[in-house]
């Protein structure tokens, strides 16, 4: 499996808050590891929504349904780990 | 230059909360508007609570949401913010109406109170229920509906491409949420109501409602509201009729927006406690600008 890396890290942050608009936000305010939902970023569905796009778009992975969103929308690091798992898979 | 928009959103999903160093809570028209709604209605907006009277879950929802959207809609046009126009989502007319001068605040309050009242005792007895189902198009939640074997639900609020809002029988809406898991949808989830709005079996309750309306008398509009249900403006004599029957109509939220944008609206302002038509805007149109005051309120 390969390793998450700053890099991706931080492509994955700034997709949030550009996705987002969360133009009060820098990427460095993002934790990697915290909730993104609920107590963490507070987002929901909706932004879900837009995160699903905006990982097909700029990463061409695909969120395919509603459990694999939950694991994946866990946290910042879920989400690189996911990317590069199925990047891995071409 | 572009316009702006004042958009007003339906009711709550969750109790708001307004810790003790929330910046809101040492705002004058907050102090002056939750006393006003306490005096009238007993509702406690810091306890969330009716001070003793009977108070569904729902109905407290309803009139924290009226309170608080007129609060920001005070705060606003303090600060010099005019809107050229209003629109609103739901049980978000009756505080359009309120901030448009239809009716006052008290008339507002009051018919928040006494709407979610019948619909509080038309839940006990009827049922229903709605659920919310985001990332799957127009065309799947059509499917989900012909696929419910007997039960029959609506559309009762189409937010955008990707979300959708269905209303009616519990066993239908439980169906439902299934079906849309089953079909990939990124989220189906159920709402708090405990009736079917926005479906066309809340239509019994039209006479009950334009009657309790007769005790109101409606002004002429300051600013024009764009209704969620045909997307035109309001015209003074029919507001009455328009808030006994959109009940039991639908939300044609996206369309509200896109017409927005056709008129030159390019600022929306979300006047409530929350973010969720913001974020739906964001959804429809990127380009345009959109925030919540509520949000903004935070800081």
């Amino acid at each position: 499996m390969a390793e998450v890396n700053n890099e991706l890290i931080e492509k994955l942050k700034q997709l949030i808050i550009t996705r987002l608009k969360l133009a009060d936000l820098t990427p460095d305010m993002i934790e990697t590891d915290a909730p993104l939902f609920g107590e963490g970023l507070g987002l929901d569905s909706i932004d879900a929504l837009e995160l699903v796009l905006g990982l097909e778009k700029e990463f061409g992975v695909v969120i395919p349904d509603a459990e694999v969103g939950r694991k994946v929308f866990q946290s910042v690091r879920t989400m690189a780990q996911y990317v590069l798992d199925q990047k891995e898979g071409f | 230059m572009g316009r702006t928009a004042f958009c007003f959103p339906g009711q709550l999903q969750e109790k708001p909360t307004l810790k003790e160093d929330h910046p809101l809570r040492s705002d004058p028209h907050f102090k002056e508007y939750v006393e006003r709604a306490s005096h009238q209605t007993t509702f406690d907006l810091l306890n969330f609570s009716c001070r003793g009277e009977e108070a569904g879950f729902n109905l407290k929802l309803q009139i924290a949401t009226y309170l608080l959207s007129m609060i920001h809609f005070y705060r606003l046009r303090a600060e010099g913010w005019v809107p050229d126009i209003i629109a609103e989502h739901s049980m978000g007319i009756y505080a359009a109406l309120a901030a448009s001068e239809a009716i006052t605040f008290e008339e507002g309050l009051w018919i928040t109170e006494s709407v979610g009242r019948i619909l509080e005792r038309e839940g006990a007895s009827s049922g229903g229920a709605m659920a919310s189902i985001v990332g799957l198009p127009l065309g799947e939640v059509k499917k989900i509906r012909q696929e419910l074997n007997g039960f029959h639900l609506s559309i009762a609020n189409y937010n955008g491409s990707m979300h959708f809002v269905l209303s009616g029988e519990e066993k239908g809406v439980e169906k439902a949420l299934d079906l849309a898991l089953s079909r990939k949808a990124l989220s189906a989830t159920r709402l708090t109501f405990n009736i079917g709005l926005h479906s066309p079996s809340l239509s019994v309750l039209n006479g009950e409602i334009l009657s309790l309306l007769k005790e109101i008398e409606v002004r002429s509009l300051k600013c024009p509201v764009l209704n969620h249900w045909t997307i035109r403006p309001l015209r003074q004599e029919e507001i009455k009729d328009f808030l006994s029957q959109e009940i039991g109509q639908p939300v044609y939220w996206d369309q509200c927006v896109e017409k927005l944008i056709q008129e030159g609206v390019d600022q929306f302002i979300e006047v409530g406690h929350g973010t969720t038509l913001t974020k739906l805007i964001r959804w429809i149109n990127r380009e345009v600008e959109a925030f919540s005051a509520g949000d903004r309120a935070k800081d």
